[in-house]
């Protein structure tokens, strides 16, 4: 699950599953966009990425990625890391990147739409 | 849509390449966990592994939900593995698997075979095409003369009317029972029960033939009434299986007759093996007030059973108005053919199928305490599964997973024995219960077993799985290693798991002890007669062979006094219809009483009796004198009346001496000559007398002939000397059924008797689970509670008081399961008055003393656990202890 600030989410138990998931998916792929990485560098990547703003937890991440290279968005292989050691990568696929683009759109339509309402007077 | 596929593409891939995805999910985890690791001692954490393990979170469940999404399903990937997992538990334990799969798997059977009989009779409709529309019509006499009657057979010329001006049924036809007699070509002669059938008879019922043709418009005509059709299985019997059956010409009631058709087992209901076609003579179209008939009718498809009821009643009123003479109060009732076969039987097979419900939720109750046992011992294990992030709906799952297993297991086993008792259970019925030959485990059974395994299988599971979701985790791992302490919490449900086995066995045992009290008084009634030694052989003279009443009287005379010389014999004489087996009911008219139209005059039941029938019977006469020989066809014509008819008569009179008329035999001005003791002549439960009329044979028309023989032997003993006797006169004639006068009063209480039997069987079983139950839950609290037992006897407890402590904790849920199921008992025993004869169903007796047998079960189930308690030493329960 994605752990945000509860200044900004309110009680971390309420919120709702899906948006996080699919919030997920769309992260991963997002990082992946810039080429292939371990789930390690992609944890470490979204973290960096939002000033630290989230994390990952590995108990999301590694469902997540599996799903995603199930439905065939990602494909993955095993490689040698950075420090000598076998590790799996992943990467997008076409449909990865369609799926991508797509999903950006959505989001941001979805975040434009709630900050008007947000700064609606 | 083509990204569904390519995920299901790999899915499929991944359930081949398990051991591979597996392999590289455990390398993905630990690099990432080594990844973690150095960061952690990049920033100089003392406690680097420990800190990444801990960041990460629990390996299990993030392998395990991983594994989720690879799967096919990924729900049915748990649960498969899950079923694994519990085919594993059940091999490891296999002494436990088979005692639980014994008890469920006996539940199961008694289920099963409870619910084929109840299936095939009450369920499943009659083997007739569209047999909904299928009805019985009878006629409803006036209640004046018919008290309680509400079904009458039906006069021949009503039926003419019914059939000519109704337009409710697609056909109707008209039917009589009779009996056959097979004979010819140096064979044993043979009875086979018959029906007598108009010719439309298999048309309304649909039947098409096995072989050959049924009756068609026309057969029924005097002349061409030389065919006859039979059953499959007569046909295999006594025909071989004959191929060339249809034309073969056989005898019957010593007449050739031509076979020209079969009809299938399968579609025919009852013992009938053959039908002869029921030709309507002149005379018999015009009987209006002779009712003899039994009459079947299949209703148009639009038409309702109501509907045609309110046209039948309209057509009655009719006829009552055009012939008043016969007809006034005499109606109709139209009855589905199913309830008028299933009649009687139906209530009481469910209350059956209720009680084994009723065994099953103990057996499974038990079950549940079987495992509550044993699963707390895994508490542990469960515990440290819930630790490492196994989801509540998971561990349930699991638990769950070995139970139904567990419970399927037994289903089979239960199947098994239900299909190897089936056939005893079949022959065990047979006669009490219609529609047994129909009884299979078919494919309705097999889902009702499939339905009460997997139930039983949840309900043992459930109290279990909620007992281990419930701990505190971090309690059970903390305790000790050795030991698994369980609180007041895990006592509780299993005292309520006994509370509800007592209940549940204490209105199994109230409902058998009212049905053995209800036999009980049914045997403690006085039917009148002196029904042991005596034994009861029926036949049925041949019309062409004893064409005139003198030969009838002739061969019945001739036998009896050869009945009499045989040795054992003490006495023998004959009657036509043995009481408790039906027989006549006809208006009669006292001289000096008001003359009345016959549907006005009061009814009697009538018996043709040989001189010597009352004494060999067992009567008590009471005043004048019994029949002789010297009552003839040509002397003054007498009858003997029954106490009842007496009372009724002539209630401050002398009988002997008064006059009266039979109105069937019109001009016979009958004496009465003797008054005797009140018989139930048609059946213990019936509490009012019949009034009665004895006729001498000698002065009366006859039919059936019921030989009767009162020995000093066990009756018998006899059997083969008595059919000898009748051969010797007339070889061809077959014994239509040969019973001793026990047996006929048994089976008029045939259906009670085996009410209870199964009750009381059901009962019993139920007895010796919550037995059991009580045992293993005391047992377990015993052991539980070895620390403090040890300390009080260290503290010197003399051992009754660890005795009375024992007992008192085991009979504290027995005996509130008692006071449930008294409540219960008085609740149901409502449904039960239908079942019940001279005891109350809330009989006070009866629910008092099964609550003493289920309390002293109980205190015995007790005491080897308290014996146990007392055999604790104080030495080793203290120091056992951390």
């Amino acid at each position: 699950m994605l752990t945000i600030p509860k200044v900004i989410m309110g009680n971390e138990a309420e919120t709702p599953a899906d948006l996080l998931q699919g919030t997920l998916e769309l992260l991963i792929l997002k990082t992946l966009a810039s080429g292939e990485k371990h789930g390690y560098e992609i944890a470490e990547w979204i973290h960096v990425a939002s000033a630290e703003a989230l994390s990952v937890e590995e108990g999301a991440l590694y469902p997540a990625l599996h799903r995603l290279e199930l439905r065939g968005l990602l494909v993955a292989d095993w490689d040698i890391s950075a420090n000598n050691r076998r590790a799996k990568y992943y990467r997008l696929t076409p449909s990865g990147r369609k799926r991508l683009k797509e999903t950006r759109e959505s989001w941001r339509r979805t975040s434009v739409a709630i900050n008007r309402v947000l700064e609606a007077t | 849509m083509s990204e569904w596929f390519s995920s299901l593409r790999l899915r499929v891939r991944a359930l081949f390449m398990r051991q591979k995805r597996e392999q590289e999910l455990q390398d993905e985890v630990a690099f990432h966990l080594s990844m973690r690791e150095e960061q952690a001692r990049a920033s100089g954490a003392l406690d680097a592994r420990a800190q990444a393990r801990r960041q990460f979170g629990s390996v299990a469940k993030i392998q395990d939900d991983v594994r989720d999404t690879w799967a096919l399903a990924p729900r049915l990937a748990s649960l498969v593995q899950d079923i694994r997992y519990g085919s594993r538990m059940i091999r490891r334990g296999p002494g436990f698997a088979l005692l639980v799969v014994v008890i469920l798997g006996l539940g199961v059977a008694v289920n099963t075979v409870m619910f084929s009989v109840v299936n095939a009779v009450v369920v499943r409709p009659l083997p007739f095409p569209q047999a909904d529309r299928l009805v019985r019509v009878f006629h409803v006499p006036p209640p004046a003369q018919f008290p309680g009657a509400t079904r009458f057979a039906v006069s021949p010329a009503n039926y003419l009317d019914w059939n000519a001006q109704n337009s409710v049924f697609e056909r109707m036809s008209i039917y009589a029972d009779g009996n056959a007699t097979l004979t010819g070509r140096g064979e044993e002669p043979q009875a086979v029960p018959q029906e007598l059938v108009s010719a439309d008879y298999f048309a309304v019922l649909g039947i098409s033939p096995l072989t050959g043709r049924l009756f068609q418009r026309g057969d029924d005509k005097s002349g061409t009434d030389d065919n006859i059709v039979i059953r499959e299985s007569l046909w295999r019997t006594r025909f071989g299986g004959d191929p060339a059956i249809v034309g073969r010409s056989i005898i019957v009631n010593a007449r050739p007759r031509t076979v020209i058709g079969v009809v299938p087992n399968a579609l025919a209901v009852g013992r009938v093996q053959m039908w002869s076609p029921l030709v309507l003579s002149p005379e018999l179209r015009a009987l209006r007030g002779i009712h003899d008939f039994a009459v079947v009718a299949r209703l148009k498809p639009t038409v309702t059973v109501a509907r045609a009821q309110a046209e039948m009643d309209t057509i009655s009123k009719r006829l009552e108005r055009q012939y008043p003479v016969d007809n006034t109060g005499w109606g109709a009732i139209v009855l589905p053919m199913h309830d008028e076969i299933v009649g009687d039987a139906r209530f009481a097979l469910l209350v059956l199928l209720g009680a084994v419900g009723f065994v099953m939720l103990i057996a499974s109750a038990n079950l549940a305490n079987l495992l509550l046992a044993k699963t707390v011992g895994r508490s542990k294990e469960i515990a440290v599964r819930a630790a490492l992030g196994a989801s509540r709906r998971r561990v349930v799952q699991q638990i769950l997973c070995e139970t139904v297993l567990l419970g399927l297991m037994s289903g089979a086993v239960g199947l098994l024995v239900a299909q190897l008792s089936l056939n005893t259970i079949v022959t065990y019925i047979t006669g009490t219960i219609p529609r047994t030959s129909e009884i299979t485990l078919d494919s309705r059974v097999m889902l009702f077993t499939l339905g009460v395994s997997l139930v039983a299988g949840m309900i043992a599971g459930l109290a279990p799985a909620w007992r281990l979701t419930r701990p505190n985790i971090q309690g059970t791992l903390n305790q000790g290693l050795t030991r698994t302490a369980t609180g007041a919490h895990d006592r509780r449900l299993r005292n309520a798991l006994v509370v509800s086995e007592v209940a549940l066995a204490l209105v199994l045992l109230a409902g058998a002890g009212l049905l053995i009290r209800t036999v009980g008084s049914l045997r403690a009634v006085d039917p009148g007669f002196d029904q042991h030694n005596v034994l009861a052989a029926v036949i049925a003279l041949p019309q062409p062979k004893y064409p005139k009443p003198e030969d009838r009287v002739r061969f019945s005379r001739q036998v009896v006094e050869r009945l009499r010389s045989l040795p054992g014999v003490e006495a023998a004489s004959a009657i036509d219809s043995l009481p408790m087996t039906g027989g006549s009911t006809q208006p009669v008219e006292i001289e000096g009483g008001p003359a009345q139209v016959m549907s006005k005059q009061p009814e009697v039941a009538v018996r043709r009796v040989m001189p010597g029938y009352l004494r060999t019977a067992g009567m008590r006469l009471i005043a004048g004198r019994d029949f002789t020989e010297a009552d003839t066809a040509t002397s003054q014509p007498v009858v003997v009346v029954s106490e009842a008819m007496a009372r009724q008569f002539w209630p401050n009179d002398n009988p002997v001496g008064k006059r009266l008329t039979l109105t069937f035999r019109p001009g016979v001005v009958r004496e009465v000559v003797g008054v005797v003791s009140d018989v139930k002549l048609r059946g213990l439960d019936f509490a009012d007398p019949v009034s009665a009329l004895y006729t001498p044979f000698a002065q009366s028309q006859i039919g059936l002939i019921s030989l009767v023989v009162r020995t000093s032997v066990p009756p018998k003993t006899v059997t083969s000397s008595v059919g000898a006797a009748i051969h010797e006169i007339d070889r061809d004639l077959p014994l239509l059924g040969v019973r001793t006068l026990d047996e006929v009063v048994g089976a008029s209480m045939a259906q009670q008797r085996f009410a209870m039997e199964l009750l009381a069987a059901f009962a019993g079983l139920a007895l010796l689970l919550a037995a059991i139950g009580i045992y293993s839950v005391l047992s377990w609290t015993v052991r539980q509670r070895v620390r403090e037992i040890g300390i009080r006897r260290a503290l010197g407890a003399p051992t009754q008081d660890v005795i009375r402590m024992v007992v008192i904790e085991g009979l504290k849920p027995a005996l509130l399961g008692v006071a449930l199921g008294l409540v219960s008992a008085l609740a149901l025993g409502r449904l039960m008055t239908a079942l019940v004869f001279g005891v109350s169903p809330h009989d006070v007796a009866t629910l008092s003393s099964v609550s003493v047998i289920l309390t002293m079960c109980a205190v015995t189930a007790t005491l080897v656990p308290a014996y146990r308690a007392t055999r604790v030493d104080p030495v080793i329960a203290l120091r056992d202890e951390p």
